[in-house]
């Protein structure tokens, strides 16, 4: 788990940004057919904009921030603001123009579809 | 041209590595981990309660459950919320990794008071359902004059 800190350090100037967030892996299934790679993802009660995908170099950086609302005194708190990151290799067969996610229910689902190089393909055996 | 099953294979390796030293570099992370918490994995989804004075606010979360598997009952100061997450697994792919647990949970609340059972609102949003449970008139908090 890292926190996460502002990179420039800018917290003296900023104190509302001072509290630091707490960095949590999500938890991740992968599937693959011949035609891409699947990724769900649990992100729950993160906003469909609060999420970023980032495909560079052969890694692909999932980010998803959390904010929980809280009404009057709190009884009890399991869960809190969090920050969901996880880094994945992915192989550079990946094209990256289609890759295409949706957000339902609190998980993520991201299409890493295979480029057409890359997909497996019958061979024909012929006669000799 | 088979090289995507080895590809996958560093990327997992890639992964746990990544876990191990984050957890290395913040060890409170690993202890936290150690904590039994509560979790849809473990039986039962974590939860927050606050109270806003005339009503309790609830938040759960329940990622990848959709509202019909849901259930919530009230009785007085008691709330179950029970449930089931089913598998998302799609049709004709292989599975590389399956951390995400497929379960039923239920999980039961004494509530610090008695609710209007009657006004209790659910409301789902991005896998957090979140309850409003008004209390019941006797339970609300009451403003005293001093004479």
């Amino acid at each position: 788990m890292s926190k996460t800190t502002d990179l420039t350090r800018k917290e003296e100037s900023l104190p509302e940004r001072s509290r630091e967030i707490a960095a949590v892996a999500p938890l991740v299934d992968i599937y693959e057919n011949d035609d891409e790679i699947l990724l769900h993802v649990d992100m729950p009660g993160v906003d469909k904009k609060d999420i970023a995908v980032n495909i560079d170099n052969g890694q692909l950086v999932l980010g998803g921030l959390r904010k929980v609302e809280t009404t009057g005194a709190a009884q009890w708190e399991e869960f809190g603001d969090v920050e969901f990151q996880r880094t994945f290799s992915v192989p550079q067969t990946i094209d990256i123009e289609k890759v295409g996610a949706e957000l339902k229910d609190g998980v993520l689902r991201l299409h890493l579809p295979k480029s057409e190089a890359a997909r497996p393909r019958q061979i024909e055996i012929k006669a000799a | 041209m088979w090289t995507r099953l080895s590809d996958l294979d560093r990327m997992i390796h890639a992964m746990d590595l990544f876990q191990n030293r984050m957890n290395r570099l913040h060890p409170e992370y690993a202890r936290l981990r150690a904590v039994p918490a509560w979790d849809i994995a473990q039986g039962g989804p974590k939860t927050n309660l606050c109270d806003a004075g005339d009503h309790l606010e609830m938040r759960v979360e329940v990622p990848g459950v959709a509202k019909d598997d849901l259930s919530v009952k009230v009785q007085g100061n008691y709330l179950e919320i029970s449930g089931s997450r089913k598998s998302d697994a799609p049709e004709g792919y292989t599975a590389h990794r399956v951390e995400r647990a497929v379960k039923t949970f239920t999980r039961s609340f004494t509530l610090p008071a008695d609710v209007d059972t009657g006004k209790v609102e659910a409301q789902m949003a991005n896998g957090l359902l979140t309850l409003t449970l008004p209390k019941l008139e006797a339970a609300k908090p009451k403003q005293i004059t001093i004479s």
